[in-house]
């Protein structure tokens, strides 16, 4: 009798632990998004910048192509086959370029 | 190593001419690697023997190449184009094919091949020969790729500024939001190869630079006329501009009309810079022996005293 209610206990216990355990992942998770939510937020600027300087990088080395000053084209060959990632910002860019204040204003939070 | 000894001038002056005069004359005691980069290719036709991208022995101690641009131009196309296939993992929106068929019209490409032909050939031949004297093509074109290293590098450098602000916003992104979807690519100066490729460019342009403006002896071919005194007076200015220093101004073909009376102008328009004159040859240049009747021995003692400075 005291033997069983000794395993009940314990059993209980362990329950309780599982419980605790999993509310606490739970909390943690939460935690998790809320700062990731506040990275991102605290960072979209920076991203942002991040992202126009990297398009504006790949304009200044092509611009030859449209017709802006730029470093002669050979450069530009040259240093292509390693900006594969950059030439995708500046073609993900271009799309953006129908609206680009928009964008601006989306990334600001001006509605 | 003795310095390069460029010759520059308006087509026609005789370029070609007194740089193979004054390779037959170094040769008695140098050895001699004489390049043409004149893309109308008539060094040959002087030496009598058909050159090619591969050196000619001339004599034993002179040796002769033509530096086909084209061929230049598209070796180092077919690189790029093969470095760009290996290295996208996908045909990116621009057309490639269209894409390096406007490269070869575009702006610096000429020039760049030129540059580039003359750097392989410097590096490759520097310990083999005492002196490389260039041949060089028309004017603008010279002009173009002597002033393309100055002028590149500050393109290089700009970019290599707007690259590191773009790594520094990396690390920044990275240690605040490392799962951020803006990080793409490393943020570390070294790993980024982009960077690196910046700074071999500007290294390959800083020694093109020096070797024009400390290692070259510069000669700017000039008859009695007033054309090609007036271009000669824009090669002087352009030079000075870039920093380059003119080492001699060669006045050729002197008593040939009786147009004299611009030798006193050629003197005022360059008083600073010593000014030679080789006479005309009576008859023609047929062959490699009549390049002995040229005197250069002015010009050759000039660019020796300099050598031992």
């Amino acid at each position: 009798m005291r033997a069983f209610s000794l395993k009940g206990l314990k059993e209980e216990g362990i329950s309780r632990m599982n419980i605790l355990r999993i509310l606490l992942e739970k909390i943690k998770r939460l935690l998790g998004i809320i700062t990731a939510v506040h990275r991102g937020k605290a960072t979209d600027i920076i991203a942002f910048e991040l992202t126009e300087r990297e398009n504006i990088f790949m304009v200044l080395l092509l611009g030859s192509l449209i017709g802006l000053p730029s470093p002669p084209t050979i450069f530009a060959l040259e240093l292509l086959p390693l900006l594969e990632k950059e030439m995708e910002v500046m073609v993900a860019r271009n799309d953006l370029s129908q609206d680009p204040l928009g964008a601006l204003m989306g990334m600001l939070n001006i509605d | 190593m003795g310095r390069h000894i460029f010759f520059l001038g308006k087509g026609g002056v005789g370029k070609s001419t007194l740089s193979s005069a004054l390779a037959c004359k170094m040769q008695e005691t140098k050895k001699i690697l004489h390049i043409s980069l004149d893309p109308a290719h008539n060094l040959g036709d002087i030496y009598g023997k058909r050159l090619s991208e591969r050196k000619v022995s001339i004599t034993a101690n002179l040796q002769a190449l033509e530096v086909d641009l084209s061929l230049w131009m598209d070796r180092y196309l077919q690189w790029s184009r093969e470095e760009l296939k290996r290295q996208y993992s996908y045909n990116v929106t621009i057309n490639l094919d269209s894409f390096f068929n406007i490269l070869k019209y575009s702006p610096g490409t000429e020039e760049y091949a030129v540059l580039w032909a003359i750097e392989q050939i410097c590096k490759e031949n520097e310990q083999v020969y005492d002196t490389l004297i260039f041949d060089t093509p028309p004017t603008a074109l010279s002009l173009r790729f002597l002033s393309m290293p100055s002028l590149s590098m500050r393109w290089v450098s700009e970019l290599r500024k707007m690259r590191e602000k773009i790594l520094a916003g990396r690390q920044t992104l990275l240690r605040i939001n490392p799962e951020s979807q803006s990080l793409r690519g490393t943020a570390r100066k070294e790993d980024d190869q982009v960077y690196g490729k910046l700074a071999q460019i500007h290294y390959r342009l800083e020694y093109m630079y020096n070797l024009f403006k400390m290692k070259s002896y510069l000669v700017v071919v000039v008859n009695e006329d007033k054309l090609s005194l007036a271009e000669s007076v824009r090669i002087k200015e352009e030079l000075a501009r870039l920093e380059i220093p003119l080492s001699a101004v060669c006045l050729n073909k002197t008593g040939c009309t009786d147009l004299d009376e611009t030798t006193p102008q050629i003197k005022s328009a360059f008083p600073d810079i010593p000014v030679f004159s080789s006479e005309i040859v009576p008859g023609r240049i047929n062959s490699i022996n009549d390049l002995a009747g040229i005197n250069l021995d002015d010009l050759l003692s000039d660019y020796l005293s300099g050598e031992n400075i």
